[in-house]
């Protein structure tokens, strides 16, 4: 709704309007969250194409269209997961459907000691002490205006934590599912995990819809992690091509710490995953890749932020993505060096195959470095298929089409091989062949 | 019938007239050598018979076991059994060399109705071709070229052609970049190739490589066209005399 001054605001009413009647309505500091969430998004309004972070990525469709907040988590099954080896894979099993947290279909039977994985709704109502360090203190809201409309309706997700020196012996395994009814449904999840000092786990997310109409899947993680920490992070995005899919994620890190992420996005009319990294101690190494394939009109928008705050960390970004029919991609890194930073090592690369002639790719790699002692380095690539590598394969007997396909899943599976669980770089080149069989026919040689 | 007959061949390259006439005819078991100065078509009678995008056919024609080749886009040539071995193999990061290989070799074998490889079944058929190769098995496992030192990439070459199995070969520069032992093993392993139906089609700049790999007819290319042909002699007299006659003569 417009407030005078040319925002807009779809989604706060409903928001204010939920909030008194909420899990941990009441608590002071929570009451004190939700309400300096609705502020931020309340000044900032919807993100327009003025806003330096979503200049590429255009969300009228939430504007003109009203998504309603759902109510509660509908009583489906766990679906058929799109990935066969991590489903097979033995994990703690975390199912989250519609924001809410469906304890029937979670499997956590055996998790060691000085471990916690817990609905948040849950935890804000039995031990909101447990909460009150971590949640909502490292979104920075005026930063992240969807991650504050997030915390305006902050109720539910997933609340992990993992003590000192606890290695946990198998991943937690996220699966996230928007259940969209016949009218436009929203959901606004919420995640936290923490992890001690010198703790170590993987976390696997999945996020997928199910058969319905459009939705709107607004989610915020916030990562801590203490000195010494370890943390995988692997995301697949395949939702519907209905779906409007907003990641925000934002990971504090101590000294030592390494956060190893991995995204991949193939679903959504439009995808983003925005990832803000912030060095906080000596020694931190934070590795941000992704892969991402895209077809017909949709949008993929990877974003990340990595703040060098201490000294001797070490940053890594590479993306690469496929792009086909009048899709668009969007990479916007930002590496900022604060002066402390000394002897930063920050590099990061973006790198896209365009398919088609209306295919577009909008990358935009950023240093930002106030300290004078500091190897960072950024690139951006954009093309075609190699006219050199493609008569190679032709001129051994290989048909044009499975020519074009070895060659853009070679082009991936660099990236790929990079992942260090052998299940999620399996699953992964598998979703790429499917999507290149799919996707790369014998109607479009254009080369 | 021939295996190869290019009958009055013209091609252009960005417009650009590069064949102006040519005309060869290669029968089975016979070993051709095109020899020629720089610029004068050598590499571009190898990409237009390998139907390489960008090389335009303006006039005549090819026939390659009767049928029309340039009717036939690059990859059905090669099934047909066209081979080009490159002056510069690409590498290609992120595709194994056996994959690719393998790829290529179904592709093939199933053109001709054959069934294809497993992958079992496969290591066992390439590990017997890469032995008089001197290719390891890490050579298989790392992607195709990809960091392979000038003699690799070349042995690379012949072992895609051992594996294909083609009726015309085209080896193209072959020569270039390998030092004398390495130039030994390449032409030990074409020789070993030699078969009364195979068609060998040698071009080089330099008349070294026809010691190791010998012809039976010698074919001077200048400014397009084919202007001079005789046994392996001829090109002991190029080495003594140079180009510079058949540039004048054909200009």
């Amino acid at each position: 709704m417009p407030d005078g001054s040319g925002h807009m605001q779809p989604y706060l009413d409903q928001a204010l309007e939920g909030a008194s009647n909420l899990v941990g309505s009441g608590v002071d500091w929570i009451d004190a969250l939700r309400r300096a969430g609705a502020d931020a998004y309340g000044t900032h309004g919807l993100p327009k194409r003025r806003d330096e972070y979503w200049r590429y990525t255009n969300l009228n469709a939430l504007a003109d269209e009203e998504f309603r907040l759902a109510n509660g988590a509908p009583a489906i099954g766990l679906p058929s997961l799109p990935h066969k080896l991590v489903a097979e894979l033995a994990t703690y099993r975390v199912v989250v459907v519609n924001g809410r947290l469906r304890p029937d279909l979670c499997a956590l039977d055996g998790l060691p000691d000085d471990v916690l994985v817990s609905g948040l709704e849950d935890l804000m109502a039995a031990a909101p002490a447990r909460l009150e360090p971590y949640l909502g203190k490292i979104i920075r809201l005026d930063e992240m205006p969807m991650a504050a409309l997030n915390t305006a309706f902050l109720r539910d997700g997933m609340a992990m934590f993992v003590g000192d020196r606890v290695v946990l012996d198998k991943p937690v395994h996220l699966i996230s599912i928007t259940a969209p009814g016949d009218r436009p449904l929203m959901v606004q999840p919420r995640h936290l995990v923490v992890l001690g000092k010198n703790a170590s786990a993987t976390l696997i997310e999945t996020h997928i819809t199910a058969e319905g109409g459009s939705s709107f899947n607004n989610i915020v993680a916030e990562l801590h992690m203490d000195d010494g920490a370890k943390l995988n992070h692997f995301v697949f995005q395949e939702e519907a091509e209905t779906s409007v899919h907003l990641s925000g994620t934002a990971v504090a890190m101590g000294a030592d710490t390494t956060y190893d992420s991995f995204v991949l996005q193939s679903g959504g009319a439009i995808g983003r995953s925005e990832i803000h990294a912030y060095l906080n101690g000596t020694g931190g190494d934070c590795r941000l890749d992704g892969v991402y394939l895209a077809s017909d009109k949709q949008v993929v928008d990877n974003t990340t932020f990595v703040e060098h705050a201490a000294p001797g960390c070490r940053s890594r970004q590479v993306y690469k993505g496929v792009l086909d029919g009048q899709s668009r991609g969007v990479f916007q890194g930002k590496v900022h060096v604060l002066r402390d930073a000394q002897q930063t090592d920050g590099h990061q690369l973006s790198r896209a195959l365009l398919l088609s002639p209306r295919a577009e790719i909008d990358a935009r790699p950023e240093l930002e470095i106030y300290a004078d002692d500091v190897k960072c380095s950024h690139g951006a690539t954009a093309g075609e298929l190699d006219d050199d590598s493609l008569f190679y394969l032709l001129s051994r007997g290989i048909p044009r089409e499975d020519a074009r396909r070895m060659l853009i899943e070679a082009f991936l599976s660099e990236a790929i091989a990079e992942i260090p669980l052998e299940q999620v770089a399996e699953d992964f080149t598998t979703h790429v062949r499917q999507w290149l069989a799919n996707n790369v026919g014998s109607a479009r040689g254009q080369d | 019938m021939a295996l190869l007959e290019i009958k009055n061949l013209h091609a252009t390259v960005d417009d650009k007239p590069i064949l102006n006439g040519l005309d060869l005819t290669i029968g089975g078991g016979e070993v051709h050598a095109i020899m020629g100065p720089n610029g004068s078509g050598k590499s571009t009678l190898s990409y237009v018979l390998s139907g390489r995008d960008g090389y335009e056919v303006t006039g005549g024609e090819v026939l390659f076991d009767g049928k029309n080749l340039l009717e036939m886009e690059a990859d059905e040539r090669a099934r047909e059994g066209v081979f080009l071995a490159f002056q510069y193999p690409v590498e290609i990061p992120g595709v194994t060399s056996i994959t690719f290989l393998r790829t290529a070799v179904n592709a093939v074998r199933q053109h001709h109705g054959e069934s294809p490889f497993d992958a079992m079944d496969f290591v066992k058929y390439i590990r017997e071709k890469a032995a008089g190769l001197n290719v390891s098995d890490d050579m298989l496992k790392r992607a195709v070229n990809t960091g392979f030192s000038g003699g690799e990439k070349k042995r690379m070459e012949i072992l895609q052609m051992a594996a294909l199995d083609p009726k015309l070969a085209i080896l193209d520069e072959t020569d270039s970049g390998l030092d004398i032992d390495a130039l030994k093993v390449v032409a030990e392993g074409v020789n070993a190739m030699r078969s009364d139906e195979r068609g060998l089609l040698v071009i080089t700049h330099y008349q070294r490589l026809l010691d190791y790999i010998v012809p039976d007819h010698v074919h001077v290319l200048a400014k397009g066209r084919i202007v001079k042909s005789g046994g392996k002699e001829l090109a002991h007299e190029l080495e003594e005399s140079g180009y510079a006659e058949f540039l004048e003569d054909a200009a």
